[in-house]
């Protein structure tokens, strides 16, 4: 019986060393910072978090007299969206949805964000639509595209507002 | 051995349980959620993975073909084409070809319906179900800075349906600060007026405060002319601005003048509101509106409406609140008159079940002269005097339907009793 204590304690252990392990790698991808993208051609690279949140709640609707503003937003459940949500709406997702529902008819904007469905889908579309803004994971930014400083700061430095 | 490990297991069991504290909180949900998330990640990868393979076909099929696609879509937002990307391995895929694409026109209806139930107190009223509007939305983006949208109701009557055009409205965007449009509006000379139009689902209550009633005649509902509106360079001051010039009320006070106008003269409404950027959710604002009243020919009165509004649209808590005052002059006994309303409302979304639950309170109040030649024209008062509370709950069953239910009590017109009633409501959109 002893016999199998000791490798069965064992692997226990190693277990839930991993486990813990995990759950450190787990916590510090929490952190990670959602970086603001916009296409290299917009004019802005320096946003407060007050200027985020009025393009993105549709009450800034033009970078300059020729190009329009198109937001860009993930689909639900995921972390950028969570942190959009959190962070520049301070909405639940069914508020949010009303919010856009409500903005469109009240003829206050002429369409809700675009869903996009993955990090690569924001940063190609950023890329390829003149205008657009987008929320990515920062380890995900592509060279093609622009990240905007909020507040004057990156991803990445202290006190960034976007995690 | 084993008694040698046992700290360790118990540190690390420890270590465990510290890391645990420190996620965000649900643990409840914790480990479907960590689920949700990883099947988030394979999916991402595998839709990247399917993108990738797009793009070396559509490669394939550009180095096959260079005749320029014809359609009547565009780029969204500009000339460039979307495929415009220097990186060979971060080329465009068709998905996000088509998802850059916009069309247009580019139609989109919603329909916003509701089914209500009512019983009061009130001396010869009935009780029981009855249909609420149905309204149908359009909106439809012509081309980058030209726009389109209506709004049409339909009202059931006892003998059939009122269809009604309440809003049709082409504008024109130069940019943030000078938006031109032409057409049927709801005037802007009321918060509430603006923020929730015909849906019932879009308002926290079952009805509208007495003072904004759809019907009523109170403020000019609807405003039939041009409109510019925009923001104003005002930095964290958030101030906005609409101006109007239209036809105002016909000769029946709660109709626009949609067929033309009763008189020579034209209304016009200035609006001014601020959202502060560091106060995120308040709007405070005012309006003025004038117009020249001809309920008949040869019988003229001079109308100026003065209102202001303070709201709160967070919904912990949601605070609206309302005043205006209807000033009336007979141009020719020089006589004048003034009615005043105000509303109050408190709605607070509880933060259990999801935030489903919304209980609310409003105060309403009207107050006229006992004489008002416009009020009491020709003969029946459309605007009496009113003390008013509502207090109820509205639960929102889905992202897209609601029920409400409330108790109101409320006394119209002077040395009228007053009435008690109980209404439900389930209000939706599709």
């Amino acid at each position: 019986m002893r016999a199998y204590w000791k490798p069965a304690c064992g692997g226990l252990l190693l277990g839930w060393i991993c486990l813990c392990c995990l759950q450190i790698a787990a916590a510090q991808g929490r952190e990670v910072d959602v970086a603001v993208v916009v296409h290299s051609d917009t004019p802005v690279s320096n946003l407060t978090l007050a200027e985020v949140r009025k393009v993105f709640l549709g009450e800034r609707q033009y970078w300059s007299a020729n190009l329009p503003v198109v937001l860009l937003i993930r689909a639900p459940v995921a972390r950028e969206r969570n942190v959009v949500l959190k962070t520049i709406y301070q909405m639940s997702e069914s508020q949010f949805k009303q919010y856009w529902i409500a903005k469109i008819f009240r003829a206050e904007a002429a369409s809700a964000p675009k869903v996009v469905y993955s990090n690569d889908m924001a940063n190609e579309l950023v890329t390829a639509i003149p205008g657009a803004i987008a929320f990515v994971d920062a380890r995900d930014v592509r060279p093609e595209t622009k990240v905007i400083r909020v507040d004057g700061r990156l991803p990445g430095e202290a006190g960034y507002a976007l995690r | 051995m084993c008694s040698r490990l046992l700290p360790l297991f118990v540190f690390s069991l420890a270590t465990s349980a510290l890391f645990a504290q420190s996620t965000p909180p649900s643990p409840d949900h914790e480990p479907s959620v960590q689920s949700l998330l990883d099947r988030i990640q394979q999916l991402e990868k595998r839709i990247s993975e399917l993108e990738s393979h797009e793009r070396k076909e559509a490669a394939g099929q550009t180095v096959s073909s260079d005749s320029p696609v014809v359609s009547d879509s565009k780029p969204a937002q500009g000339s460039a084409t979307p495929t415009q990307v220097p990186h060979p391995e971060h080329a465009a895929s068709p998905t996000t070809v088509r998802e850059a694409e916009v069309h247009y026109p580019s139609l989109q209806i919603r329909g916003f319906g509701d089914v209500d139930f009512s019983a009061t107190d009130q001396k010869g009223s009935t009780s029981g179900f009855n249909l609420g509007q149905f309204v149908l939305h359009f909106a439809s983006p012509l081309s980058e800075k030209v726009s389109y949208f209506a709004e049409v109701s339909f009202t059931a009557q006892p003998t059939g349906y009122d269809l009604n055009l309440e809003r049709t409205i082409i504008r024109y965007d130069y940019n943030d600060y000078f938006k031109a449009s032409f057409g049927k509006y709801h005037t802007p000379v009321s918060y509430w007026n603006t923020a929730f139009h015909h849906g019932a689902w879009l308002q926290t209550t079952i009805s509208r405060p007495e003072m904004v009633k759809i019907g009523g005649t109170f403020i000019p509902i609807h405003f039939v002319g041009l409109q510019a509106e925009g923001n104003i360079p005002s930095g964290g001051l958030g101030l906005g601005y609409n101006l109007g010039l239209g036809n105002g009320r016909s000769s029946n006070f709660s109709k626009a003048g949609d067929s033309g106008d009763s008189n020579n003269n034209r209304a016009w409404v200035a609006n001014l509101f601020a959202r502060p950027a560091r106060l995120y959710g308040l709007q405070f604002g005012g309006s003025y509106y004038h117009d020249k009243l001809t309920p008949q020919p040869g019988v003229n009165f001079d109308e100026w409406i003065a209102s202001a509004h303070v709201v709160w649209t967070k919904q912990h808590p949601e605070l609206l609140t309302e005043f205006a005052n209807v000033h009336h002059r007979d141009l020719q006994t020089s006589q004048t008159f003034n009615t005043t309303a105000y509303y109050v409302q408190l709605a607070y979304r509880l933060a259990w079940q999801e935030n489903k639950w919304k209980p609310y309170y409003r105060f309403e109040y009207i107050h006229r002269p006992n004489v008002e030649p416009v009020w009491d024209f020709p003969e029946t008062p459309s605007t009496v005097d009113l003390v008013g509370s509502t207090v109820g709950v509205r639960y929102d069953i889905t992202n897209y339907a609601a029920f409400k239910g409330e108790y109101r009590n409320s006394r119209h017109g002077v040395g009228e009793p007053r009435v008690n009633g109980a209404f439900f409501q389930t209000a939706f959109t599709f």
